[in-house]
This record gives structure tokens, sequence and C-alpha cells, in this order.
């Protein structure tokens, strides 16, 4: 069964098509990794999924709901968690507060304006318990704009599971990282998608071909290859797609 | 970090100081006093969108304004209103405008959302001097009755004594301020601090963001509304004069300069203009240019404000004990 | 032609020009905003202060034509200055610092036109030539408002001109999209952007001294055209010039013609107008998603 499925997607930027009848299938509990050249619409592709665009034509559904004009904070009460490849989070709160914030919305804690938040002690909790596991605990009042680049991708990425959505899109996680604290991120993805369904666009191929279930290839915003990691190992049109990306 | 008992004793301090304060310094310094008052409730209120949120407005003097007008309006055409009656029809008054407003605004881009309160705000100064049977036009509504402050066969204060009505503004203006405080540090208060940092962060992590600014918008405006009714009842009177432009800037000013984005600036920034005014109005008429001075001054060199040279000062001084 | 319609099509007229004069102090906004991603609340007082500097050019010479010379280009260079050694600085605040910044010059210019010209109404005259009404195909015209839809069109052909087909406009297009590759090629990009904001500046210095003969010289010009002028940027798309030309023209019509029908309430149209095209589109007319 798939969770997730979009049919002929596709999506105009003023002339440049950067999705073309994009027909994405994610099955529930998998791991399902986009690869594709930079510039194929990997994040367009994301972004029209998650709500941020609405797409020029075609549908997206989610758990069986046309979800293709839902807004991004509809999208996340559905159960979607989404990362980005250029790290957003509230660059002037504490990683404890951003993680608060996820934890929040997650209890459906959205209006309140009676209770003060440092005396919800469950919140506070939580929050605790998920900066523990990001191994985030040592810099819990530091501002997110102060943490290491390797943390605030940690915090980044932890912000889109916090939620605990069904499904969680990570947009290249380990964007920018040095090879060490790519290791270390791939670890902490690993560990906190497992068992989750989990859509997540990467560059590194060893990352990709060690985390994924089934893989999509994206090129000039068609769908070229779709299978599993053993199956486009060999694709050969997978092959020249990057290549001739090099040669250019 | 304070800890509890320090900060009961300065809470006490400061009780005791605002209960004394008329009888120590008389008639006169009392009226400024309560003038300041009114303007660190406002200033507050307006920080809550602006310092906390992130939105800059230009315009809101027009809640402060028809709050004001509410208050006397209400007083002028309906006999033996009692005076929290009154208080809670500037409220409402403004409320209501805000309520009609949010829908426009909420969805607005910052700089939009500044210029298009700005062009509101001149159309409210406008209305307020072309309605002239409703507003009084330039000669405003004046003279209206003050009820007293009353429980009827318990007691019954008169207002029109200064030192009462100060008595009576402090406990009205202190409880709102407390009560923005406490919003500040809610959930909601979360969400606004959110909203400022990365608004499309707050949509994808499932918080409507329309929603949270509109209730946000709704609070602002009617506690611009509280000060806007006080101020009316303070002066027993209202003019166009207060919706012009030049009083949705000093707002403005008193966050800078008292700081932005923390909760006590504007209090303190309103203060620094209080002492201000005193002394340039005895100096000079030009209050527009001093104003554009400061305004030019602070954002070129202390754009944290005061509070934020403090915590530079107090760091800078933490860390030197430290080597 | 009967007389109703000789009189819609003068109050069109008047519209036009205004519109006209409203389009140029909103296309120098929209293009210091547009360009440099500056937002600047000192423009309507820069207009209003290439007024006053023609009143005392007139003063000193008599000469309209030499106040519509010497006044936008003084003004343009307080607005240099003020780019150069203020607004410059406040940038990295982002849009907040940079509209606080301007509040405050615009307050310091208004009181200091107080101090030196007073809070009087000025008169301006119109130059002879320039008086009276010409007949064009059975219908008079005042000359003043041919002209200055007239000079209105003259400046903004001579300033796409400039923008889209010389080497200059061309720097200045690739600094806006790229600044950092045109400072690469060794251009002075704070150069290219002071000079942008010099010209935006000197245009709304031109409308100054055209609508001086028509609305008079006075403290409160600044608010009455800045006004419409920002509401204009807003309805109409930060950074677009059609944005702006088409509700520039609406809303001098709108005004024209309010006049004549609600009279009283002829300002208020443009909030109704800017009211619906907000709660339809929030970022303007043609503006695009920030
Ligand atoms: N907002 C936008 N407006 C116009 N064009 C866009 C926009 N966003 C993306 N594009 C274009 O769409 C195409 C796909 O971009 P996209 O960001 O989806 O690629 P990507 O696969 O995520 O690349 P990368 O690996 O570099 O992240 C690119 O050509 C890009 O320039
Ligand atoms: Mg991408």
């Amino acid at each position: 069964m798939s969770i997730l499925e979009t049919k002929e997607l596709s999506h105009d930027f003023k002339g440049l098509w950067a999705l073309r009848n994009v027909g994405l299938q994610v099955k529930e509990g998998e791991r399902h990794a986009i690869i594709g050249p930079n510039g194929a619409g990997k994040t367009t592709l994301f972004n029209v999924i998650t709500g941020t665009y609405v797409p020029s034509k075609g549908n997206v559904f989610f758990k069986g709901n046309d979800v293709t004009k839902a807004k991004p904070n509809e999208m996340v009460r559905l159960g979607m968690g989404r990362s980005f490849q250029i790290t957003s989070t509230f660059s002037r709160l504490t990683a404890f507060e951003n993680i608060r914030m996820a934890v929040l919305s997650k209890r459906g804690i959205r209006f309140n304006l009676f209770k003060q938040v440092d005396k919800m002690n469950d919140v506070t909790e939580e929050t605790d318990a998920i900066l523990k596991r990001i191994n985030l605990d040592g810099e819990r009042d530091i501002p997110a704009s102060a943490l290491s680049y390797g943390k605030s991708r940690s915090l980044e990425i932890s912000m889109a599971l916090a939620t605990d959505p069904d499904i969680v899109m990570l947009d290249e996680p380990t964007a920018g990282m040095s090879r060490d604290e790519t290791h270390t991120a791939v670890e902490l993805v690993r560990r906190l998608t497992e068992g989750k369904t989990t859509v997540i666009i990467e560059h590194d191929m060893d990352v990709v071909f060690s985390l994924a279930d089934r893989i999509t290839v994206l090129h000039h915003g068609e769908i070229l290859a779709v299978g599993t990691p053993g199956e486009i190992e060999k694709n050969q049109e997978v092959k020249d797609a990057y290549l001739g990306e090099m040669e250019v | 970090m304070m800890n509890k008992t320090t900060k009961w004793i300065l809470w006490s301090v400061l009780l005791v100081f605002l209960i004394i304060y008329p009888l120590v310094f008389g008639i006169y310094y009392t009226n400024v006093f309560v003038t300041f008052a009114i303007a660190a409730l406002y200033a507050v209120a307006i920080q809550m969108l602006l310092g906390f949120t992130g939105f800059l407005s230009f315009g809101h003097a027009m809640y402060f304004g028809v709050g004001a007008y509410g208050t006397a309006i209400a007083l002028v055409h309906i006999k033996g209103l009692p005076l929290i009656v009154s208080v809670l029809f500037g409220f409402a008054s403004a409320l209501l405008l805000a309520l009609v407003m949010a829908p426009l605004v909420v969805r607005l881009s910052v700089t939009a959302f500044a210029m298009i309160h700005m062009a509101f705000g001149m159309l409210a100064y406008t209305l307020a001097l072309k309605l002239r049977n409703i507003t009084g036009g330039e000669d405003g509504i004046g003279a209206f009755p003050i009820p007293p402050l009353r429980i009827p066969g318990v007691f019954s204060i008169d207002m029109t004594d200064p030192t009462n009505f100060y008595y009576f503004a402090m406990v009205i203006l202190g409880v709102s301020i407390w009560i923005l405080w406490f919003v500040t540090k809610t959930p909601f208060g979360c969400l606004m601090v959110g909203i400022r940092d990365n608004a499309n962060r707050i949509d994808y992590l499932g918080f409507k963001l329309p929603q949270t600014k509109a209730v946000l918008y709704l609070l602002v405006g009617g506690f611009a509304g509280i000060a806007g009714s006080i101020f009316a009842l303070f002066q027993n009177l209202i003019s166009a004069m207060e919706l012009y432009i030049m009083h949705s800037f000093i707002q403005i000013m008193q966050i800078m300069v008292g700081g932005i984005g923390s909760f006590f600036g504007p209090i303190l920034g309103a203060g620094v203009f209080a002492v201000l005014e005193e002394l340039t109005s005895r100096y000079t008429q030009r209050v527009e240019l001093v104003i554009g001075l400061i305004l030019i001054l602070v954002i070129m060199y202390f754009p944290t404000g005061l509070i934020g040279m403090y915590h530079h000062f107090k760091t800078r001084f933490f860390t030197r004990q430290a080597d | 032609m009967d007389a109703t319609t000789a009189m819609y099509v003068a109050q069109g007229l008047h519209g036009l020009a205004y519109g006209m004069i409203l389009f140029l102090v909103a296309s120098g906004l929209t293009l210091i905003f547009g360009m440099m991603g500056i937002l600047t609340l000192a423009h309507a007082a820069f207009f209003m202060l290439s007024a006053y500097f023609s009143y005392q050019v007139m003063q000193m010479t008599q000469n309209f034509w030499l106040a519509l010379l010497i006044a936008p280009v003084v003004a343009g260079i307080v607005g240099v200055l003020c780019e150069r050694f203020l607004i410059r600085r406040v940038h990295v605040m982002g849009h907040i610092g940079e509209l606080i910044l301007t509040v405050g010059i615009s307050l310091v210019i208004l009181d200091a036109v107080k101090a030196i010209w007073s809070t009087d109404s000025l008169y301006v005259d119109i130059p002879e030539c320039l008086q009276g009404l010409v007949s064009i195909v059975g219908m008079e015209y005042p000359i003043y408002r041919l002209f200055i839809i007239g000079l209105a069109l003259l400046v903004l052909i001579f300033m796409a001109l400039i923008l889209y087909k010389t080497r200059l406009g061309m720097i200045v297009r690739a600094a806006v999209s790229d600044a950092d590759m045109v400072n690469a090629l060794g251009i002075n990009v704070p150069l290219v952007f002071m000079l942008v904001f010099g010209v935006g500046t000197w245009m709304a210095g031109v409308a100054g001294v055209a609508i001086a003969p028509i609305l008079t010289v006075f403290p409160g010009l600044a608010d009455q055209m800045g006004m419409d002028a920002y509401i204009i940027v807003v309805v109409g798309g930060f950074g677009s010039l059609s944005g702006a030309f088409l509700v520039s023209i609406i809303f001098g019509l709108l005004s024209s013609y309010g006049v004549q029908f609600v009279s009283q309430l002829a300002p208020i149209l443009m909030f109704i107008f800017m009211a619906i095209v907000l709660v339809i589109k929030p970022v303007g007319i043609f503006g695009e998603r920030e």
C-alpha cells in the first residue's frame, strides 16, 4: 500500500518545468531515497508534496486523501514531517526551545494563553528526552545559531521527527557536512527513522545504498528509474545521467 | 538568575514605591507618572507585535484612539455608566476594529504590514477629523462625565481626584501589563517568537500562521485600546490629534530605545521618553527634530537599545572577572 | 461636444496628470526597493524637500526651468548622502532597521523645513508659457496639466532607455540580480546602488517641482503624496514598475472622479481599493510571493 503517492505531478516556474509527470510511490514503512543530479527537481518535488507550492498539474495523495492543495500546516497535522536542505531552525531560540516548539505542536497545544509553558512538566520532560536522544542535551540552552554545523543539522532533522509524523521527508540531511559529520548524521537518521516511513533526498551514493529500501531517480524533473539499490546500481540510464552531468 | 526571595523583595519594593509615589511627589509628578504608565502599556502592547513577533506597525495609534473614543463616546451618551464598563467600552471598540482588520492584514509580509498600517492609520486620522458629529473633529470630545468608582451601597471613590485616579490607573494598567507579560510565558508566547524567527518553520510544525497572528493582533489591539481608554479618562479629552501618525512612531521609538525584543524594554523606553519630554518641552519646540535624531542615533549605534547595552556591559564585566 | 462630456474629459485629464506625478514618486520608490531591496520611508520627504528647493530657486531667479533643473538634483544629492552615510549601514539589520531609520530622517527633514521656511503654504507660479488653456479637437485643456503628463512621460522613457539600452543599465540590472558576481568583475556595486538611490530620489524630486504650483508648498505635502505613493507600491506589488504604473493611474483617476462624485469621501476610495486588492492578493497586483 502506498502511503504517499503523486500522479502526473508537474510544476512550472515561469516556463521552466522543474517537475514533469512525476509519479512517485512511497510504501508504508519503507525508506525511500530520491536521488538525482543538482537541479533535478528533488527539492521542488518536496515543496509540492509538503504544500509550499500547489503543483501546476497533477495530484498528491497522502493516506488515500487528495492533498494537492493542502498547506504545510495541514500536511503536518495529517502526519507529515519535513526537514530542509538549508537549515531552517529558530535561530535565536535555544536548542531546547526549538524542540519544544515541535513537542507543543505534537501535543496539540497551539492556542494556550493560560498556562506558563515552563510549568508544563510533561512537555519539558519529553523535550529533554528528545535532546538526549540526539545528543544535544549538552547544548540544551545554546541558541540554535551558535550550534556547530553538525549539531544544527541534527536539530533540523529532529524537528521534523519531533511531531511524531507517520511519514518524514528529509531533504539532504547531510548537506554541507564533512565526512565525519556525515557519518554521525547518517547514524542519527538511521536510528531515528527506524520503522518509520521515510523519504530522503541524498547525494552521497554510499549513504543512499546503505540506508534506502527503494530509490527513485529524478533527472530534469522526470523519473528516470525506480528500484531497489541493487537495481539502480546496475541501471545504465542512471549512470549516463550522472556521468552526462559531470561532463557538462 | 534571580532567586525567588530577591524577586519577591523587588516586587514588594516596586509595589510600595507605586503606593507612596503620589504622597511623596505631589500632583504634578503624579500626573506625569500616569502619562508614563499609559505610554508603557501602549508600548508593551506594540512590543508584542514588533519585538516578539517581528511585525512593525506604523498605525497602531488607531487602536489607541478608538479605545479612547469608545470610552469617551460611551460616557457622553450613556447616563450613569459605571467606570469599569466605560473602560470595557474602549477595550471592546478597539477589539472590534482589530477583528475587522485582522483578516486583511494577517497574511501580509512584514513590509506590507507596516505600510498598510500607516495607510489605515492615516485614514483613521482623516475620519476622526472629518466625522465631526461623532468625534468632534479637531476639538475632539471633552468634558464628558468621569464616573466615580463604586459598588452601590459599599463604596464610591471620586475619580476626578488625581490621586484616586492614579491608583485606579495603576491597577488597570498594571494588570494589563501583567497579562501581556504572562502571555509571553505561555505556549502562545513561544509561537510568537517562533514566528519572528522563522515563520515558515512554524507553518511546517503544523501551526496555523494566519490564525495565530490574528489572535495576537486582537490582543495587541485590545490592550492598546485599554491604554487609550485610560488616556481619555485621564485627560477627560480625546481629539483627532491622538490619532496622528506621530503617535504611532513614538511607541516604536520607545521600544527601540528601551530594547527591541525584551518585555521590559518598552517600559524603560517610555520612562526615558517621559523624562526627555519633560526636559525638551522646557527648552525647545522641535520635538520632531529631537525624536528624529534619537531614532537615527539609536538605530545606527545602539540597535539593541538600553536593555541590549545593559546585557552587553554585563557580559563584558563578567568575562573580565573570569580572566 | 457637450458640457458633461467635456467635464468628464477634463476630470480625466486631471486624474491622469495626478496619476503620472504619483507614478514618478512611486516608480522611484519601487526602483529603490525592487533593485536594492531598500525600504525607505524618507522618499516622500525628499519629494517635499525638492518642492521647497524649487520654491527657493524661484524666489532667487524667477526661473521655473532653472528650478526644475536644480531642485531635483539637489534633493538627489541629499538622498545620496543619506544613503551613503546612514541607510547603507543599517541595511544588514533588515527592513525594520531601514524603516525606522528613514522615519528618523523624514522627521529631521520635516522639522528642518519648518524651521527654515515656516509652516505656511508657499506659492509657486506656473511659468507664463505654460499658463492658460490650449484647445485640441474642440476641447480646452489646461496647458500645465498636459505639461506634467509630458514631463513625467519624458522622465520615464529616459529612465527606461538608460535601464534597458545602455551599458550602465545593464550593469545596474546585473548588480541587482547578482551583486557578488558583478563585484567580482571589478565593478563598484555600492557605487552603482548609490547611483540608483540618487536617481530614484531625483525622480521624486522632479515630481515635487512639478506639483508645487498646483498644490502649493507646505510641510504636509510629504504626508499627502507620500501616503499615496506608498500605498501604490504596496498595492501594485513591491518592485513592480508595471504594477506601480497601473495603480498610479487608477489612483489618479479615482481621486479626480472621486472628488467629483463623492467629494468628502474621495480619499477613502483608495483605501477601499487597497483593501479589496490585498484581501484577494496580499502581495499586490503584480507582486510575487516573498
Ligand atoms: N522558486 C523557484 N523559482 C524558479 N525556479 C526554481 C525555484 N526553485 C527551484 N527552481 C529551479 O527548478 C529546478 C529544480 O530545482 P530543485 O531545487 O528542485 O533541484 P534539486 O534537485 O533539489 O537540486 P539540488 O541537488 O541542488 O538541491 C532548478 O533548475 C531550479 O533552478
Ligand atoms: Mg535540493
